[in-house]
């Protein structure tokens, strides 16, 4: 008997049965609504089905083309980190249970799920020193852009002021998310020197009315900014403060929230995501209470069963497309539920002192290895202000032809800065904790010998 | 709190009960830093106490997220006929692909070069969708159908800006997903509300009269939310791109047509695909999906940034430099490990596979449909497509009661009223959506038919156990519109944490 195609799991016989009992002879005439000319004569063209090991071969082919953090060192940042994550985090998140679920609108048999969720919600609040964080969105790209939005409809102001050390991919996504909502984009500069927000061009801008200003810490550059100082101007001309960060460096960097910014965003990659080649990733979201109506995607919260004990379940699903349609905080259905069980899983295994030195060996293996590199002739730090675990540095060869040699002697060295400030010379170098200082030792011998070939 | 707690109480207990300060973060170790001392330049931001994580060891992190998973429904465990979700097996062979490291240990910030096996991939995987669809080119960009939508709006908004037209309306049907106007306001436009036909289908002459030259677009997913395939689709489509307009497929219910039929044959300019629905790529506990989305080639040029497609040397790579793209819809190039999943499902199947996929999701969906008729009366009189609309109308018991009680028989409930990512009107709200799915054979459909049977036999022997219902789990009915709070806003204040 020949197999059945692809996952169907009716025989023959079963679709003889069912056809009868639906009172039809045959598909067609099953589905003879469809306009005749409408329907498919031929068959579609697509390569012939696979079988589980031919898939496999030719997907395990197309996988070794690529170039990887395991074939490669892994210097690029970016926003995206090559951390550990430990094997509990795939163990948990590939569960059938977890994987093969959708949405807790069924809360009874969910209670597992929003549990995950509602301590996600927690554990990240805690991180971000905000009471109120939502169940994700979809990356941090589009958390700025979200973040943003919600500054518009809570303060009714429709101008943003926006710092460009942002990434620029995410500065890309904010201004295409805005492009047709009548908000006006007020982008501020940075100082050339310390790399970070300059602040007569904040307070420039903070002369007009605004729904918010928007920076990031650590920025484009690696470069902390002050936080502190940018939410106390932003609320000195009543406008909201939206501070985007790198959760990990929170292990050690005091947090948005405890410097009273309003709305805390970032890209959740680095709390047990894999690389992906891009994704998917996580959105954060985190806010104050105040705020918690103009919250795109899920929320969880505690309730009662009828029984009066207390379970979990969605709460102000108000707010939601669903019910409110096209008056909705937003479009979005989905939230990176998986994403976020693998970064609580992540959370709960670091705990308060795992993250902490995470953060830590981090920010020492790229202070080693930036002072280092900072002894070798003709490189120097591009900036001047304090850097968590990514430094930029100007080089005095072509960047992409050093990214290049590097790339022949097995390191992906760094990313190119100039589509950040138009520098042809610079390297936005990321250091993890995975790198053991003989890596570190052989890249600056491997990158000394490559200056000196290109110079 | 004893981490060595039963099943029933994972559910009550948050990580933070689980703490045990000194537990947490083993292993996290160097032999040549010490990862404590805070780099001098460092220190004037490296001045955090405490952030107030819980601390657990390894096992009891196993064991509390396993207990948790095992109070955890999805479709490993039964049937998951929730309407206009797509509740299928998704098969595990593509999650193992996905998590090659030659995919997953790829940094998306590489030399462009550096991962031509990752553009194949995206390449045919591009082609397979405008064959599946009958469109003529794909990004793979969306992160989820609500992005696809966004994308494709965004790209229709371009297509008028670049012809100098200002239109300024999108029409959608009262039957559409919530996500359908969201998105559409999200682009800046005005939404107009089309009323469905008491047969079903969207009111052809209601459109007429709303189309002038200031409609962009209609929104429209066929079959639609209520099951049905529109048979006027082509007189749809002829009637608005005589106005100039153009015609949006919400491909939430595409798992009803591989094969048989394609969009982009009926008339649709753009179309947003749910890998994970049709394609078969796990829900996740409500994502991460993919929305991949397809145009007709003259909107091609307006797709986000990258393109991934031939150049003139006839090498597949990712194009940025894209003057007429709307822009970027998000960072990098996607959901690159849900991509390769439905892109392993498209193989594993074949034509005829995907074929028999969306006929058995028919097939099914009409089985359900004709075997509760006498129980449950499909709202329309006529054969329904991958889902089915039936009226809980006769029941003489709340079809939410009714429906609760169905997952003390090991069925998870069907979409209701508010219930789910769909609306219906008020006139359908004893209805409920059924989509069994192709992968459940006959025997479950047959298992499932006679626990809604057993249901209700009960509405007049015990009446309180449906009323009550469920009773198998470890929580009781949970009323959701029952005032609630957010559980965070009574927590410790993070930086007053005991476990310092």
């Amino acid at each position: 008997m020949a197999s059945l195609p692809g996952y169907n799991v009716l025989r023959e016989q079963d679709r003889s049965h069912m056809l009868e009992k639906i009172g039809v002879d045959s598909i067609d005439q099953l589905i003879d609504f469809i306009p005749a000319n409408l329907r498919l004569q031929q068959p579609l063209d697509l390569p012939v089905a696979m079988s589980e090991w031919q898939l496999k071969s030719h997907l395990t082919e197309l996988a070794s083309q690529n170039e990887s953090a395991d074939s490669h060192v892994c210097f690029l940042g970016g926003g995206v980190y090559d951390h550990h994550i430990p094997a509990v985090v795939d163990t948990i998140a590939s569960r059938g249970e977890f994987l093969t679920a959708y949405t807790p609108y069924q809360p009874e048999i969910s209670q597992g799920l929003l549990r995950v969720l509602s301590d996600f919600q927690l554990v990240v609040g805690r991180l971000f020193d905000v009471p109120v964080v939502n169940c994700s969105v979809y990356d941090g790209a589009t958390a700025l852009a979200e973040s943003a939005w919600m500054a518009i409809s809570a303060s009714g102001e429709n101008r943003l002021i926006v710092s460009d050390t942002i990434w620029p991919e995410h500065l890309e996504v904010l201004h295409l998310y805005m492009a047709n909502r009548d908000v006006e984009i007020e982008m501020i500069s940075h100082d050339e020197s310390a790399g970070t927000c300059d602040l007569a061009s904040l307070e420039s801008a903070l002369q007009q009315p605004a729904a918010a200003v928007i920076a990031q810490s650590p920025n484009c550059f690696g470069i902390l900014e002050d936080v502190k100082t940018l939410v106390q101007k932003a609320h000195q001309k009543d406008c909201l403060a939206v501070i985007g960060c790198y959760p990990t460096s929170l292990g050690i960097i005091e947090a948005p929230g405890t410097h009273g910014a309003d709305i805390v965003y970032a890209e959740g990659q680095s709390l047990g995501l894999p690389l992906a080649a891009g994704g998917p990733y996580m959105g954060m979201i985190g806010t104050r209470e105040a705020l918690i109506d103009f919250l795109p995607g899920r929320l969880v919260g505690e309730t009662k069963d009828i029984k009066g004990e207390p379970a979990l379940a969605l709460i102000k699903q108000e707010r939601e497309q669903h019910v409110r349609r096209h008056k909705a905080t937003s479009h979005i259905c989905s939230n990176q539920a998986l994403m976020a069980l693998r970064t609580l899983v992540y959370l709960s295994l670091m705990g308060e002192s795992g993250l902490r030195r995470v953060a830590t060996l981090s920010a020492q293996k790229a202070h080693y290895l930036c002072a280092e590199l900072e002894k070798v002739a003709g490189i120097s730090k591009s900036y001047q202000g304090a850097f968590f675990n990514e430094f930029c540095i100007d080089v005095p060869v072509n960047a992409s032809k050093l990214i290049e040699k590097l790339r022949q002697q097995g390191f992906h060295a760094g990313i190119e800065c100039s589509s950040h400030d138009n520098s042809q010379d610079r390297l936005l170098i990321a250091v993890t904790e995975t790198k053991s200082l003989d890596t570190l030792n052989h890249f600056i011998q491997v990158f000394t010998q490559s200056l000196k070939k290109l110079s | 709190m004893n981490p060595g707690t039963t099943l029933k109480a994972a559910r009550r207990v948050s990580v933070f009960d689980l703490s045990q300060p000194g537990l947490g973060g083993s292993g996290i170790t160097d032999p040549d830093f010490d990862g404590e001392h805070i780099p001098d330049e460092l220190s004037e931001f490296a001045t955090r106490k405490n952030t107030g994580l819980p601390e657990l060891s390894e096992v009891d992190v196993v064991r509390h997220f396993t207990r948790l998973s095992q109070d955890t429904f999805g479709v490993d465990l039964g049937p998951y006929p929730l309407g206009s979700c797509t509740m299928k097996y998704n098969p595990k062979r593509n999650d193992a692909m996905a998590d090659l490291p030659g995919f997953a240990r790829v940094h998306p910030a590489q030399p462009k070069d550096s991962m031509p096996g990752l553009w194949t991939l995206f390449h045919n995987l591009q082609e397979h969708l405008a064959e599946i669809t009958g469109m003529d080119a794909f990004t793979l960009q969306p992160a989820a159908g609500a992005h696809g939508e966004l994308t494709g709006l965004l790209t229709i908004r371009r297509h008028f800006e670049s012809k100098k037209q200002n239109r300024s309306v999108i029409l959608i049907p009262d039957s559409a997903h919530g996500t359908n106007p969201a998105s559409a306001a999200m682009s800046g436009y005005i939404c107009k509300i089309i009323p469905t036909t008491k047969e079903g289908t969207l009111d052809v002459e209601a459109m007429r009269s709303m189309l002038d030259g200031d409609v962009a677009a209609l929104m429209m997913t066929n079959p639609s939310t209520l099951g049905l395939f529109d048979p006027n689709i082509e007189e749809i489509a002829k009637t608005l791109h005589d106005n100039g307009s153009l015609l949006y497929y919400d491909g939430a219910n595409l798992n009803a047509l591989m094969g048989l039929v394609r969009p982009g044959d009926m008339g649709f300019d753009v179309i947003h695909i749910n890998t994970h629905k049709t394609l078969s790529t796990p829900h996740g506990g409500g994502g991460p999906g993919a929305g991949p989305c397809g145009v007709k080639a003259f909107l091609e040029p307006y797709l986000p940034i990258p393109v991934v497609t031939r150049n003139d040397h006839g090498e597949i790579e990712a194009q940025f430099d894209r003057p007429l793209s709307i822009g970027r819809v998000k960072s990098y190039f996607g959901h690159v490990s849900i991509l390769i999943k439905a892109y392993c499902y498209i193989l594993s199947n074949g034509a005829e596979g995907l074929r028999m996929v969306s006929e058995n999701a028919v097939l099914n969906a009409n089985y359900m449909q004709s075997s509760l008729s006498d129980l449950l009366p499909p709202v329309f009189q006529q054969r329904c497509m991958h889902e089915c609309l039936l009226s809980g109308g006769d029941l003489d018991v709340d079809p939410f009661d009714f429906v609760k009680r169905l997952i003390d028989f090991g069925v998870h409930p069907p979409t209701l009223v508010g219930a789910g990512c769909v609306h219906f009107s008020d006139e359908y709200d004893a209805a409920m959506l059924i989509e069994p799915t192709e992968t459940e054979s006959l025997a479950v459909l047959d298992d499932m038919i006679a626990q809604f049977r057993k249901v209700a036999r009960e509405v007049a022997v015990a009446r309180y156990m449906i009323e009550t219902a469920p009773h198998t789990t470890d929580v009781a009915k949970i009323i959701t519109d029952e005032p609630a709070f957010l559980s965070m806003l009574e927590a410790d204040k993070p930086c007053d944490s005991k476990s310092s």
